[in-house]
């Protein structure tokens, strides 16, 4: 097992970046995006061997490394240490992350049609980024990995978006920014008062995760707080959910899908990182708020989506809606509901990507999202319109398809909760009838009724597309079928969390 | 043969400074005008020798000479080796100022070291009296570099900087009076030995206020920062340059042994300063927004950069003295790299108008990614000194009392502000534009350019790998 390091894991693509960037690659297209695909499927691999070689039964942490500089640790007059690690739940979003990056790197070809060398080495520096806020084990480097996101985020949506997408590139970071703001300040106290109950300076999470029972109860809830605000801002809960649509429908369909799929992602992650496995306690006082803004997330952008004519924003605002379920999950507090929460995770990851995807591709050939311009294209994209069909009745949430097994074990974690939320949760119930009124709509409107004039020369998906396409819903078949074979790798982190719960 | 014995412990650096100085005087009576360049490189060796003799300095025990007056002990090495070093930088970038007036520049630089002296001597003040006579030495010869440009705008900025020194320096002035009426004495120990017996009343108080806000002239924070759009505007930008970072930082030295001996048993003032530096940064980053002329930004950005230095000295703790510390060797090396970046720009017939940055992430990439490390830098963004710098600093605060919470709330929502207006330099010389002509920048100024290349350099290292420069800043601080 030695010679799978979690350093060339998170940092491969930092070099492949260098390289992209360095005059070493010269303006060749083509050169430039096989060797980013090239690159992509081998770490894409390399993760996979990860998994093979994990052990999910065993406790703790695997392939755990810490990174010196020169004899000395990376902030060491403040205890910090880059120290990496993977327990299964950062397992499982490293292994998505690897994929969705190949596939949106496949999506690129037809996307990208200037600056090659910039984009390609944006994005392997945002993949850089996100992996490293997955594996890291200590919280400022958590932090610092967070904010990094922004940079290469920034210039994927501004750099290649369409007319607005300077400005919704700026919303982004800002919003961003300020939610980070407060995460830092609540970083910045677990880290002070973990010093002024035990002493010592660290960052690392098993150890602030020991002390931090010890806090005084209102300064738990005071950070906690703090950190879910900035958690918020990414994931996004309602209130601070209005960068969202403007990032998405202005980025760029890869972009758009590395967004939806992974940095929404972050948010939730963040969440089970900090506010469940640090402060347990504090977080079973704040879930019986959080289930409210978790149904106001459900409804109320599913009620918004279905408003829509863009269908960039109605993909855009059902993630919001996915969000909301996955908050829910993690707001009932038991195995089930947890379970449910991380499946969806997955299960949105890469529904959302696909369903980007597939409106990228229409609005490619068609030039156009207004969904009362489009119409009929079912006749002339034939394949297009079967894996549409298939990614939004996942999205709806059919049997045996992903989409299924996320919301299922999210209802049925909430109903057998503890913390009595059964009205809160037949309220949310409803999102089955209303995603499935929006998502059919989309499908309806732009798939069936009749074609019009101007759309009748349209060319059906390429082989690019096919491929992107067909290894989303492979995975969204296989898991539908087997959800367990996620679920089993991220149990013990959700049995481990249960536990600090049930004091 | 005491006075001799004092000089050679402690005042060699600033003794070599003032030997360049005088050099330099001579100089420029004998020399012809086509000999200008020497004038440059004599500074440079004059500042060479200076640092290398910082290391005879004796700092160990803590000495004091010429009667309590001058003290020297690590904490002021520290803070001379940055001067030192950053105007070591600085004067590298004066080439195009020198230029346009050639016949000056062997006074051009004998007043850059005397404002090294001034600084120099500043620091290591144990008194008000030689406080305030390096305070002035500085200002001085600020003066003269501010009008030094051509036109008549330089010397409208240096007339505005005079009359408001004049009256910040009055202020500074005021308060010491009032400190010298109740205690007796000017020197900062005795001062500080006086009340560690007697309680300190409301009048020792307001004298401190009185002091520090005369202090705020220099910094650049509210009430007397209203001079620094335009000076920073209309004087010779490798000038901005000296003067947005060794009179900051030799002030920030000061200050803070200010509030550790003299002035450290005034609550009130923690208060007033904090509450300043709050003011500063919400004015500071709310005007910089409209901002269109870079170096107007900068001057915001620097008046909005101490208010944060400011709120962490205000909170007097050997740990915050620290963060302060490696916060300054942050900033002056992004400070130096924005500005060298400007003046790569000048020299290159732009103007500081940032519309014109458009299409420079094309024409010179290499260029535009040091520039934007910089400008990231200072916006706080990871992998640059810049983001550990301000992690260092709030948690600073943020261990300071939860009193203190509120403040750094407002503070944090300023940063907010401040990426905006900095990510949007970035975001012009992302633009892609064909009306503005953007020519590829022609490398008249290759030691501005290297002096580029190397803040953005450091700038990433110390953010990688900061540990053991901050490292030395707890050593400092922990001995001052």
């Amino acid at each position: 097992m030695d010679y799978l390091s979690i350093i060339v894991l998170i940092f491969s693509p930092l070099i492949a970046a260098a390289l992209l960037f360095s005059s070493f690659f010269k303006h060749n297209e083509v050169r430039i995006r096989r060797f980013s695909k090239g690159f992509a499927s081998l770490h894409f691999l390399y993760t996979i061997l990860f998994l093979v070689f994990f052990n999910p039964l065993k406790d703790g942490i695997s392939y755990y490394k810490e990174i010196t500089f020169f004899g000395s640790d990376w902030i060491q007059p403040l205890g910090l240490k880059m120290a990496f690690g993977l327990d299964g739940l950062s397992l499982l979003m490293v292994i998505l992350t690897s994929f969705i990056f190949l596939l949106a790197l496949i999506a690129s070809k037809s996307n990208i049609k200037s600056k090659h060398k910039f984009y390609y080495s944006m994005i392997f520096l945002l993949q850089t980024a996100v992996l490293g806020v997955f594996c890291a084990r200590d919280m400022f480097l958590f932090f610092m990995f967070w904010e990094l996101e922004l940079v290469p985020m920034y210039f994927l949506i501004g750099q290649w978006g369409d007319k607005k997408a300077k400005a919704s590139a700026m919303k982004f970071v800002l919003y961003t920014f300020f939610g980070s703001l407060f995460m830092l300040l609540g970083i910045l106290l677990l880290h002070f008062y973990n010093f002024a109950t035990y002493g010592n300076l660290t960052g690392d999470f098993s150890q602030i995760a020991i002390s931090t029972p010890e806090f005084p109860m209102f300064m738990q809830i005071v950070i906690s707080i703090l950190l879910l605000i900035g958690f918020a801002v990414k994931m996004p809960i309602v209130p601070l959910h209005t960068w969202l649509p403007d990032a998405h429908v202005d980025a760029p369909t890869p972009v758009s899908m590395i967004l939806a799929a992974i940095l929404l992602k972050m948010g939730a992650f963040g969440i089970i990182r900090f506010n469940m496995q640090l402060l347990p306690e504090a977080f079973k006082l704040i879930a019986p708020v959080l289930v409210i803004f978790a149904i106001v997330n459900i409804i109320y952008t599913a009620l918004v989506a279905y408003s829509q004519t863009d269908l960039k924003k109605i993909v855009a605002y059902s993630s919001i809606s996915n969000m909301g379920i996955v908050l829910l999950g993690l707001c009932s507090l038991n195995l089930i509901g947890f379970s449910g929460a991380v499946f969806q995770m997955i299960a949105h990851g890469v529904i959302s990507a696909g369903l980007f995807m597939l409106v990228g591709i229409i609005y490619i050939r068609t030039k156009t999202r207004e969904i009362i311009e489009l119409g009929g294209l079912g006749a002339v994209m034939p394949r297009l319109m079967g894996f549409g069909l298939i990614l939004s009745l996942a999205a709806v949430g059919l049997p045996l398809l992903v989409g299924f097994v996320g919301e299922f074990l999210v209802f049925l974690g909430a109903f057998n909760s503890d913390l009595d939320i059964k009205i809160y949760t037949g309220l949310a119930i409803f999102i089955l009838v209303l995603s499935a009124a929006y998502m059919l709509r989309l499908l309806h409107k732009t798939f069936w009724a009749n074609i019009f004039e101007k759309w009748q020369g349209i060319k059906d998906i390429t082989n690019h597309e096919f491929v992107v396409l067909f290894a989303l819903i492979l995975v969204v078949g296989f898991f539908g079928v087997f959800p367990m074979a996620i679920i089993e790798i991220v149990q013990p982190v959700l049995t481990n969390i249960l536990q600090f719960l049930q004091i | 043969m005491d006075f001799l014995q004092n000089i050679t412990n402690i005042m060699l650096p600033e003794m070599t400074i003032v030997a360049f100085i005088l050099l330099q005087i001579i100089l420029s009576m004998f020399l012809d005008m086509k000999f200008y360049k020497l004038a440059k490189w004599l500074t440079v060796l004059g500042i060479f020798l200076a640092t290398s003799l910082c290391t005879k300095v004796q700092i160990e025990p803590i000495y004091y000479g010429f009667k309590n007056a001058i003290i020297s002990d690590n904490y002021t090495i520290f803070f001379k080796g940055l001067i030192l070093i950053s105007s070591f930088l600085i004067v590298f970038l004066t080439k195009k100022t020198i230029s346009s007036r050639r016949n000056s520049a062997f006074q051009f630089n004998a007043l850059i070291l005397t404002v090294i002296l001034g600084a120099l001597t500043l620091v290591s003040a144990n008194d008000f009296l030689t406080m305030f006579i390096s305070m002035e030495t500085l200002g001085f010869a600020m003066f003269f570099l501010i009008a030094f440009d051509k036109g008549f705008k330089s010397k409208e900025a240096t007339f505005k900087y005079l009359i408001i020194s004049a009256v910040a320096s009055s202020i500074f002035l005021f308060g010491v009076s009032y400190l010298y009426g109740i205690t007796g004495h000017l020197n900062f120990s005795l001062i500080y030995e006086y009340f560690l017996e007697k309680n300190p009343t409301l009048l020792y108080s307001m004298a401190a206020i009185f002091i520090t806000c005369g202090l705020t002239f220099k910094l650049g924070v509210i009430p007397f920062a209203n001079w620094i759009l335009d000076i920073y505007e209309d004087a010779s930008t490798s000038v901005v340059t000296l003067l947005s970072i060794v009179p900051k930082v030799a002030m920030f030295g000061i200050l803070a042994r200010l509030l550790v001996f003299p002035l450290s048993y005034s609550f009130e003032l923690t208060f007033v300063l904090v509450l300043i530096a709050v003011v500063t940064a919400i004015w500071a980053n709310v005007l910089a927004i409209r901002q269109k002329n870079i170096k107007r930004l900068l001057a915001c950005s620097s008046s909005a950069n101490a208010a944060y230095v400011l709120f962490t000295v205000s909170l007097v703790s050997v740990f915050n003295l620290s963060t302060v510390l490696f916060y300054l060797v942050a900033y002056i090396f992004m400070n130096i790299g924005v500005f060298a970046a400007v003046i790569i720009l000048e020299s290159s017939e732009f103007s500081n108008k940032l519309y014109e940055f458009k299409n420079f992430a094309y024409t010179n990439p290499v260029f535009t990614l040091c520039f934007a490390t910089c400008i990231l830098g200072l916006a706080g963004f990871p992998i640059t000194a810049g983001f550990i710098s301000k992690i260092y600093l709030f948690s600073a605060i943020a261990r300071s009392g939860l009193v203190f919470l509120p403040f750094l709330i407002v503070l944090m929502i300023t940063i907010v502000v401040s990426v905006y207006y900095y990510l949007r330099v970035v975001k012009f010389m992302f633009e892609k534009s064909d009306t503005v002509e953007s020519e590829v920048i022609a490398y008249k100024t290759s030691s501005a350019i290297v002096i580029l290349y190397c803040c953005a350099a450091i700038t990433v290292v110390l953010g990688i790998f900061p540990s053991k420069i901050i490292e030395l800043c707890q050593l400092m601080a922990y001995n001052i």
